[in-house]
């Protein structure tokens, strides 16, 4: 059961054993229309497309983010804090990681969290969402409003022996997954396309634990590759670890939650998940990088057939003794 | 705020988002979006009672209420709840034939002393510095017509930049499409006002209000020391 902490490579040990797992409820978001700033596109036109919560069947991780018209689209169902203000980020929002498990209000599993978007100024701007990562056939069976509940680890996650490196917004699972190695006296990890600075959009200069720093200007202007939903990317100059802003010779490394808008200033969404110098944190790019698939297989193993099998067993602390 | 005041140094004080002068919001929240929209810089504001009444000021820009200049001597005889008005002017504001440029929280006469005409047809303009794309900060992908840029002030080549701006100061903003919500675009620009102060949070910083955007070759940007609200807002009424 604890084969995940041992397996570790031995500088990338990191302090899981330490964290602390939380059951936070919350519900699944209806879909919004949002009448307080209504989207406007680059020549002036209103622009009315789904996207802002509810539950988006056929929708996963691993699609290109370009195959639906739609704005700000997250895979699966978006979730979000229940009997708290749309605008502002609550309790789910601030402690949930991508990768933790989902369950429905009857203890059963429906899948992972896939993706995490943030208003674009905290108490004044709805929505702040989860997505859910999940079969198709789970997603059918929710209702906005349902109650569900997250099974949050992964704050306070950290490497002891890369104190420059932030890890925010991800499970150990993820960690695992991400394959990080140590190369040449840094912490290197595998992206499939690094974004500059100058595209940072909605989003900069917000808590690196709300939502997501949006590509601005669309998948038009991202390199050569096709972003899909679950890739990695990185962007060039900018720090993530405590907010996200401009600072030459960082890195910032997250992943596509979010698909394109189309509203000048806003973009793909990408959740940082590790940030830090670039002397500490190299960033490698492959653009056969498909993370989607490891988001989509565990939405399908923790969904009903895999049912016990969630993220917070998988580490458990009693396994390891 | 009594100290510092506007058109004094915009870097090296104590503070975070600092709002020179008096800050003005309204507690309905549609009324509210009304002074937000409606105030340009350059308005005149009048101070409608309290001690102070009858003395006027100068919208010198926005964050999240609507920043107004007044002399000192009207400064130290205002009071939080003390009523002020606007003569709001401006929105709609355009060219004849210049159908890409759009201004935003721009007085008219502000707008006569900002562009001038240039012999090629082009618009000469005079700016006290020019940032380069990645100084954008939050502020992005929200309505340019209300609140502002953050300008990323504390590392790199923006950093240097900074280190000689005031409040007042006219900046150019490469990179930029301002007409309808704040976002990137090659070869466009945005001319603001540095209007609120240094954040200590990354991602934030100097504020800067749009007042006007356009393809980058419809202006000539002239650099210039006193590219400021000084000198391209009347003295007459002593705002400053």
């Amino acid at each position: 059961v604890s084969e995940t902490i041992i397996d570790s490579p031995d500088p990338l040990i990191d302090n899981r054993q330490e964290l602390v797992a939380v059951a936070v409820a919350g519900r699944i978001a209806p879909a919004r229309v949002p009448t307080h700033a209504p989207a406007i596109d680059g020549d002036g036109r209103y622009v009315c497309l789904p996207g802002h919560g509810g539950v988006a069947l056929g929708v996963h991780s691993g699609s290109p983010v370009s195959q639906f018209v739609a704005d700000h689209l997250m895979v699966g169902a978006s979730i979000e804090d229940a009997d708290w203000q749309p605008s502002s980020p609550g309790p789910l929002h601030l402690l949930s990681c991508i990768g933790n498990s989902v369950r429905d209000a009857r203890g059963r599993a429906i899948g992972i969290v896939a993706g995490k978007r943030g208003g674009i100024a905290p108490g004044h701007y709805a929505p702040n969402l989860l997505a859910v990562e999940a079969p198709d056939s789970t997603l059918d069976r929710l209702m906005p409003d349902d109650r569900i509940v997250v099974e949050a680890i992964g704050r306070g996650l950290r490497f002891p022996a890369w104190p420059d490196v932030g890890i925010t917004n991800a499970s150990p699972r993820l960690i695992d997954a991400l394959r990080c190695k140590e190369v040449e006296g840094r912490l290197s990890v595998g992206v499939k396309t690094i974004v500059p600075a100058q595209l940072a959009g909605a989003g900069l200069g917000q808590d690196v634990w709300i939502g997501d720093l949006e590509i601005a200007g669309g998948s038009a202007q991202v390199a050569d590759v096709e972003l899909r939903f679950g890739d990695l990317v990185a962007f060039r100059d900018l720090d993530g670890r405590v907010s996200r802003y401009y600072r030459p010779g960082f890195f910032a490394v997250g992943l596509v939650s979010h698909g394109p808008s189309p509203t000048p200033g806003h973009g793909i969404g990408v959740t940082i998940l590790l940030s830090g110098p670039a002397d500490k944190l190299a960033v490698v790019t492959d653009q056969e990088s498909a993370f989607g698939r490891v988001l989509r297989s565990w939405g399908e193993e923790d969904g009903p057939k895999g049912a016990g099998v969630t993220a917070l067993t998988q580490f458990s602390p009693t396994g390891s003794t | 705020v009594l100290r510092p005041r506007f058109l004094e140094a915009a870097l090296g004080w104590a503070s975070d988002h600092l709002e020179p002068g008096a800050t003005l919001g309204h507690s309905d929240p549609s009324a509210n979006e009304a002074l937000q929209v409606f105030s340009c810089v350059g308005n005149q504001a009048i101070v409608v009672d309290g001690p102070a009444a009858g003395d006027l000021g100068r919208v010198i820009g926005k964050h999240g209420g609507v920043l107004v200049a007044f002399p000192p001597v009207t400064l130290r005889r205002l009071a939080p709840g003390e009523r002020v008005a606007i003569n709001a002017r401006g929105v709609g504001l355009g060219i004849t034939g210049e159908p890409d440029v759009v201004f935003h929280s721009c007085d008219p006469d502000l707008a006569t002393r900002l562009l001038e005409p240039a012999e090629d047809g082009r618009m000469r303009v005079r700016v006290r510095a020019v940032m380069p794309p990645e100084a954008a900060g939050a502020g992005m992908g929200m309505l340019a017509r209300q609140f502002n840029l953050d300008l990323q002030v504390s590392e790199g080549e923006p950093a240097r930049i900074a280190r000689d701006l005031h409040f007042g100061d006219i900046v150019a903003v490469l990179d930029q499409d301002h007409r309808f919500l704040r976002g990137p675009r090659e070869g466009w620009l945005a001319l603001g006002v540095i209007a609120h102060g240094q954040s200590i949070g990354g991602g934030h910083g100097l504020g800067l209000v749009t007042l006007v955007t356009g393809p980058s070759d419809r202006f000539i940007l002239d650099q210039s020391p006193d590219a400021s609200l000084a000198s391209l807002l009347s003295s007459q009424d002593r705002w400053m």
